[in-house]
């Protein structure tokens, strides 16, 4: 056991490591970052942009640097600059990237002209980085700066505010859908082909087609905008609280801001998850019930006398269980993919629409930090699962 | 001895069953299934509309009617008396022409990343099953490392990054032209269409492999395999012959609840903003444009929410009937 867990961690972080390289690389050969308008600026000629303005505005977002210096400093926050061992600096002069490109326009294979590199003016060296701002690594907590959403602020103060919105959303999800879900499954599965069990499995079969967006609108244009125009209590959609006080009907003044508030506008989303959400996981647990009801020991458990609550929460429940756990820890990192749509739909100020407008506007650091921790927790997700799997049922042994 | 003669005949009738192909019994299980049948006829009837698209439509999809914004349903226009069925959406666009338009771009999009996607995960699942070992080792621990990395979001890191770099990924013109005639769009907006189907491909296929190394795995230990081999099989005739057939079950059912994955897959990438952009309209991009029109003008941004709904619901009940009737053990 000890043996397989050491080999998991180890290949959790293979993949961690893997997966950030991988889209470090892509992000960074995505164009349009923040030299992309500065080009156009100095192409129209409006503003005088000197050679040694662009030199340091490269520097300040680091590209400058060569594609794997930058990727160590934002992984581990080294190199900061040359080794000092016992008085003497080592690797001074190691060329780690280019200060002053020579750029070349050709024309590429399709006839488009295309700005390419050839040569360098200026070499940056390591003894250059000394004194330049860095990060302490993406590994130990410090994702770096933001580059445009909230210009040179640090990328953690963004995310702190959303995760939490993102936590709220997910949490209350979570728990919801196993209070609802696991009794109606149960129940489902108890009273098979009753007017009960026929009503539920159609409806979680449409609520697992459904797609979330549409859903959202959907639940947007019922409980908003319809009943808000014929002056009937509404629900707010869209942020996570209001800018100014508004009145409801039968339920009173809402202040902006306050706990009514920020309720209320819990609601709309939080239904489109759940629902989703009850949909998926309340169909596993009437497949699994269905399973452990037909099995010898339920049989003899009712043999016995037992009562029939006893027999289904006792024997056959928790043996459904079983893989249902499995189902729901996994699931868990699905729940921030599910929160991208969900919060773009009710412009949710969480982690899923800023990693959105990260992408759409060019931040790539923020997107990547998401995307890391995003890694990261689906990769812990997956780890949790394995051993859980082994704590709920002794029977399975991992070698 | 007269009576008795047309008796023993009719008992003889009476136990007899009708023998059936194989492909009979599979008929008759799935025409049971009755929401899957009405599913299949839903589907019917979509696919000809979206085919016969440039007949049906009376206006071209990007043919703006300048000063005829959000005009209602059935709107004739005074010059040419062509009617907006359902009216003309923000920038004057024919509401009908566009849904029908972007039916068929949506669902060629899904067909062919079911098309890829299946092709690649039979031979890859095939390929490691049956050589296990290191090719074996490789090939799942690939999969597995794809399958713990978050899809979604590296979905949209890929898509916004080929979406503004179109030409990292070579695609040959014929490619374009073939996959533009389908979709009725110049070779320039279906580079756009074909790379959202190497995106959503290029992650599909993960679940097929699993799918067909699981069966392969299983069919290797069986004795037809054997049989084949002493008689002088070689793998690839084994493949062929025994492997891809036997487990053809499973993958078909697989390929129809993917399909259904796809279109909201696709769907979803417009939504957010990184799907196939805007003059070429699909289901997903149409609904997203017109989300700010929710508070006055819903019929917008839920006309095309319905049929990527019901081809949802659809190809989901296609599947489950498929797997009921293929192989009624079988749980996926």
């Amino acid at each position: 056991m000890t043996a397989y867990l050491i080999r998991r961690v180890l290949q959790s972080i293979l993949v961690v490591f893997i997966s950030a390289v991988a889209t470090y690389v892509l992000l960074s050969f995505a164009p349009g970052g923040p030299m992309a308008g500065l080009r156009q600026i100095q192409q129209s000629g409006r503003f005088k942009i000197t050679e040694e303005d662009i030199a340091r505005i490269r520097a300040s977002f680091e590209l400058d640097l060569k594609l794997w210096v930058r990727f160590s400093r934002w992984l581990i926050g080294v190199p900061k600059g040359p080794v000092t061992i016992g008085g003497q600096e080592y690797f001074a002069d190691v060329v780690v990237g280019c200060r002053k490109p020579i750029e070349a326009e050709i024309l590429n294979s399709n006839g488009v002209p295309e700005i390419i590199v050839v040569g360098c003016k200026e070499n940056v060296y390591m003894k250059d980085l000394v004194g330049r701002r860095t990060s302490k690594g993406i590994l130990f907590g410090d994702f770096g700066l933001s580059w445009r959403i909230l210009r040179d602020r640090p990328v953690s103060d963004l995310i702190e505010s959303r995760l939490s919105k993102t936590l709220q959303l997910i949490g209350i999800e979570t728990i919801l859908s196993l209070i609802i879900g696991i009794p109606l499954g149960i129940y489902s599965a108890v009273r098979q082909y009753s007017k009960f069990d026929y009503i539920f499995t159609t409806l979680a079969f449409m609520g697992s087609a459904m797609p979330s967006f549409f859903f959202g609108l959907l639940l947007i244009l019922l409980f908003s905008i319809i009943p808000k125009g014929a002056g009937l209590p509404y629900i707010p959609a869209g942020l996570s609280e209001s800018v100014r006080d508004y009145t409801i009907p039968l339920i009173g003044d809402v202040v902006a801001g306050s706990v009514k508030d920020r309720t209320l506008h819990l609601i709309l989303p939080v239904t489109v998850l759940t629902l989703i959400n009850i949909a998926g996981w309340s169909r596993f647990i009437r497949a699994s019930m269905l399973d452990v009801l037909r099995q010898d020991y339920v049989r003899t458990a009712r043999a016995k006398g037992l009562r029939e609550i006893t027999v289904i929460m006792k024997h056959a429940l928790r043996n459904a269980l079983i893989p249902f756990v499995t189902i729901v820890v996994f699931t868990i990192p699905g729940l921030f993919s599910g929160a991208i749509i969900t919060e773009s739909i009710f412009a949710w100020p969480g982690m899923g629409r800023l990693y959105i407008l990260a992408l759409g506007d060019y931040d790539y650091p923020v997107a990547m930090a998401i995307f890391f921790i995003l890694a990261v927790l689906t990769v812990i997700a997956t780890l949790l699962r394995d051993i859980i799997y082994t704590i709920v049922d002794p029977r399975i042994r991992l070698t | 001895m007269t009576v008795s003669a047309p008796i023993e005949k009719l008992q003889a009738e009476a136990i007899t069953i009708e023998e059936r192909s194989p492909f009979q019994v599979v008929l008759r299980r799935f025409v049971r299934h009755r929401l899957a049948m009405i599913s299949m006829a839903v589907m019917i009837i979509i696919f000809i509309i979206t085919i016969l698209a440039p007949y049906i439509t009376t206006y071209q999809v990007d043919e703006i009617n300048v000063n005829n914004y959000f005009v209602p349903f059935g709107t004739v226009d005074p010059d040419t008396g062509r009617v907006h069925y359902l009216g003309t959406d923000n920038i004057g666009r024919d509401y009908f022409s566009r849904l029908i338009y972007a039916g068929r771009i949506s669902l060629t999009v899904a067909l062919l990343s079911v098309f890829i996607s299946e092709i690649v995960g039979v031979v890859v699942g095939a390929v490691s099953g049956f050589y296990g070992k290191w090719v074996d080792a490789v090939l799942m621990r690939f999969v597995e490392f794809m399958l713990t990395v978050p899809t979604l979001p590296l979905l949209l890191i890929i898509s916004s990054m080929l979406l503004r770099n179109e030409d990292l990924i070579p695609i040959p013109e014929s490619v374009l032209n073939f996959v533009g005639k389908i979709m009725l769009l110049n070779p320039r907006d279906t580079r756009n269409a074909v790379l959202i189907v190497v995106v959503l491909a290029g992650f599909g296929w993960l679940s097929a492999a699993q799918l067909m190394r699981g069966t392969v795995l299983s069919l290797r230990e069986q004795t037809f395999v054997e049989a084949s081999r002493s008689l002088g099989g070689t793998n690839i005739w084994i493949i062929m012959k025994h492997m891809i057939p036997n487990a053809m079950a499973p993958i078909i059912v697989d390929a129809s609840l993917a399909l259904a994955g796809y279109v909201v897959a696709e769907a979803a990438l417009a939504f957010l903003g990184f799907g196939i952009q805007d003059p070429v309209p699909t289901w997903g991009n149409m609904l997203s444009a017109t989300q700010t029109y929710m508070f006055d003008k819903p019929w917008l941004p839920l006309l095309p929410g319905i049929p990527i709904f019901i081809c949802s619901l659809a190809f989901n009940y296609i599947g489950d009937g498929l797997r009921d009737a293929l192989d009624p053990r079988l749980k996926l």
